[in-house]
């Protein structure tokens, strides 16, 4: 353990309490396409707070925290009412309602900064960047008890909730009350996104929703290990934020928090096995360097083709100027070494293995071709260029019919038909 | 009460309007249970909206609807629902498995989770649809066709009387054509009532008993043989020349194939 002080301490417990219930919300909030709408949220809370202190002239948490989630609903409410009544689409409605309260809160807090400069600066700065630095106790313990009953309640409706963002009209029509579990949602995204206020701000609070949810989502590929992972990551990163800005007391904590959950969603997107970019670019590398090797073998046995006498020559595949001359001799190496292609005493010829490879590819290019041709209705999601069998794709009757237009036109590559599949 | 059961289907006087615009004009049809119901028409012709307008999820301007004679219920045992396979995030984090056992939901209620006998159902489900070796393959990973399936097993997951299908054949592969239509048969041989939203004319009469034939209004309703005529699918696509050769070139193949409907043999795909 490191040794910390009092005080850090409960500020750890309070910010990691806070990322454990923002990563499974905030997961929720993501896969329901409610992420920019906690954004908005959080920033219509500016006017709440500033008004809850004109009000009680108190800088109490409970009082201004009240004041926030009003004008926080009341900011949901009014995007949910322009996006479904006044036909605005909704991202434009949530960039207005965004901008318009949070330029509401800022009016406001300049007019009591000018009324009493001392409160300003005490209480309601801290609200605008977060200021965990001062938490008490018995806020951290109520972070905590309000995580815990997050925690709860999504493991409680996680069946009904992964319905419901998956596909609401199917659980509309199994008799689910839809309204009823997304407003739900909705009210456990505006706690969780209150309670976040005093640590890390109105500008960042959805930060710590969305982007361990996000990070988490590029490593796992089913709900609850998702939900589980968002909420490690929000918990690993209030702690290392929290940990730095006591380490380095200059730097602000909730902007830290930020950071540290932007640092791991950086890492996620760089080396997750399947989905970062790092393992895509893999793929994507193998896959052309696959399609250059059937685009050569297609190219030898079509010259081939065309003259059966005469040999292949390196010669004739560089007049195809498809590669340079460099790329052209690396290939035919690899392809060579792949037991495809000997270097004959006239030219490149193919070997069994080779012609009978080049024959499928060939045979499958050309039925394509033929398909897209010759059919009227043609039906996008069934091609596939890559597919050296398309006995599964299309229907047998037409597979045969297309070989027999081409065969017809002496284009059915020979020694194709009894290929194996 | 004696006489005739009632019919899987019924809608009266249904109207949907999206404004002052009619998607659906005053449609008056009842669906006999117990058979392959095709309801075929021109795009925009409001079959996905006759649909979904029977399940609930659009609120008619007028009429209503009851299913097995009772007026819809909104909770469990209602209807099985395969939508259009774009209406999801395919992105979604759940596997095949996950999503059949959607279908089980409604049996289960709230709070509690798929056990051992809701798993067997979906597992069974996906055996239907020859999808059970990929129970626990990522649903983002899977073919169009393969996906249709997993929205067909959901579906008989569900395990409901009436089931409403929309254009579960569109974009998919010949096996997974075939395998769509051997579960449909299915389904008839089990006595229950299924209707499919469909847009290839040429199969119609291969594929259904009953057909409705739509444009914004029901132009006909019935079994395949007196309402699948030339005249009626020209009143329902009316000038459109290149879907109108292709509706005469479908009759005049039934004409020849089929004098009046039979089950294809066993085995046939």
């Amino acid at each position: 353990m490191i040794p910390v002080e009092y005080n850090t301490a409960v500020v750890l417990l309070g910010t990691a309490a806070l990322g454990l219930a923002a990563g499974s919300t905030g997961s929720l909030a993501l896969l329901r396409g409610r992420a920019l709408l906690s954004d908005a949220l959080a920033h219509a809370t500016l006017p709440g707070i500033c008004l809850a202190f004109l009000l009680t002239g108190s800088r109490s948490h409970p009082a201004l925290l009240l004041g926030a989630l009003a004008t926080g609903a009341l900011g949901v409410v009014l995007v949910a009412a322009l996006s479904r009544r006044g036909r605005i689409k909704e991202d434009a409605a949530i960039g207005a309602v965004l901008a318009c309260f949070f330029g509401a809160g800022i009016a406001l807090s300049g007019a009591i900064q000018r009324r009493s400069p001392d409160a300003a600066q005490a209480g309601l700065d801290g609200f605008l960047l977060g200021q965990p630095a001062g938490m008490l106790l018995s806020e951290a313990l109520t972070i905590a008890g309000v995580a815990v009953a997050t925690l709860l309640l999504v493991a409680l409706l996680a069946k009904e909730w992964k319905l419901v963002c998956f596909d609401p009209d199917f659980a509309a029509i199994e008799g689910w009350p839809v309204r009823l579990l997304d407003l739900l949602l909705m009210l456990l995204i505006t706690t969780t996104v209150v309670l976040a206020l005093p640590a890390v701000g109105v500008v960042l609070a959805a930060a710590i929703l969305i982007i361990p949810a996000t990070a988490a989502r590029l490593w796992v590929d089913r709900l609850v290990p998702m939900l589980i992972l968002a909420s490690s990551f929000g918990v690993l990163a209030s702690v290392t934020g929290t940990l730095l800005s006591a380490r380095f007391p200059a730097l602000p904590t909730g902007p830290l928090i930020v950071l540290a959950a932007g640092s791991l969603f950086l890492i996620s997107l760089l080396v997750s096995p399947r989905r970062g970019i790092v393992a895509r670019a893999t793929a994507e590398r193998r896959r052309r360097r696959e399609r250059e090797r059937r685009r050569l073998l297609g190219t030898i046995f079509t010259e081939q083709e065309a003259a059966p006498e005469s040999p292949v020559s390196e010669g004739a595949l560089a007049r195809r100027r498809v590669w340079g001359p460099g790329r052209l001799r690396a290939h035919l190496e690899d392809a060579r070494r792949r037991g495809w292609i000997r270097w004959g005493p006239r030219g490149i010829e193919l070997t069994d293995a080779g012609r009978q490879r080049a024959a499928r590819i060939v045979r499958a290019s050309r039925i394509w071709e033929q398909y897209l041709l010759s059919q009227a209705q043609i039906d996008r999601d069934l091609i596939d260029l890559d597919a050296e069998e398309i006995g599964h794709l299309l229907p047998p009757h037409l597979v045969a019919e297309l070989e027999r237009s081409l065969a017809d036109r002496g284009l059915l590559p020979l020694g194709s038909e009894g290929s194996p599949a | 009460m004696s006489g005739a059961p009632p019919p899987a289907i019924e809608v009266h006087d249904l109207t949907v309007s999206y404004h002052a615009k009619p998607v659906l004009w005053d449609i008056d049809v009842e669906i006999p249970a117990g058979q392959l119901v095709g309801v075929v028409g021109p795009n925009g012709a409001g079959k996905s909206t006759l649909l979904r307008a029977i399940l609930g999820l659009v609120r008619p301007a007028s009429g209503w609807v009851r299913i097995d004679g009772e007026p819809r219920r909104r909770g469990r045992h209602g209807c099985g629902y395969v939508p259009q396979r774009e209406s999801v995030d395919w992105d979604f984090p759940v596997d095949v498995l996950d999503v059949v056992l959607m279908g089980t939901y409604g049996n289960l209620g709230w709070f509690r989770r798929p056990g051992r006998r809701e798993r067997e159902r979906a597992m069974h489900a996906l055996e239907q649809v020859g999808m059970q070796d990929l129970a626990r393959r990522q649903i983002a990973e899977l073919s169009g066709g393969q996906q249709q399936r997993v929205f067909l097993a959901r579906a008989l997951a569900q395990d409901a009387p009436v089931y409403l299908m929309d254009e579960p054949f569109s974009g998919v592969d010949a096996a997974t054509e075939a395998a769509i239509f051997e579960v449909l048969r299915t389904l008839r041989a089990a006595g229950r009532t299924v209707v499919v939203v469909h847009h290839d004319l040429q199969t119609v009469e291969e594929y259904f008993d009953h057909v409705l034939l739509l444009n914004l209004r029901l132009v006909a309703a019935g079994p395949i043989r007196d309402t699948f005529t030339r005249e009626n699918l020209l009143a329902t696509y009316g000038g459109r020349l290149t879907l109108l050769d292709e509706a005469a070139e479908a009759v005049r193949r039934g004409s020849v194939d089929t004098t009046a409907w039979r089950p294809p043999p066993d085995g046939a795909s």
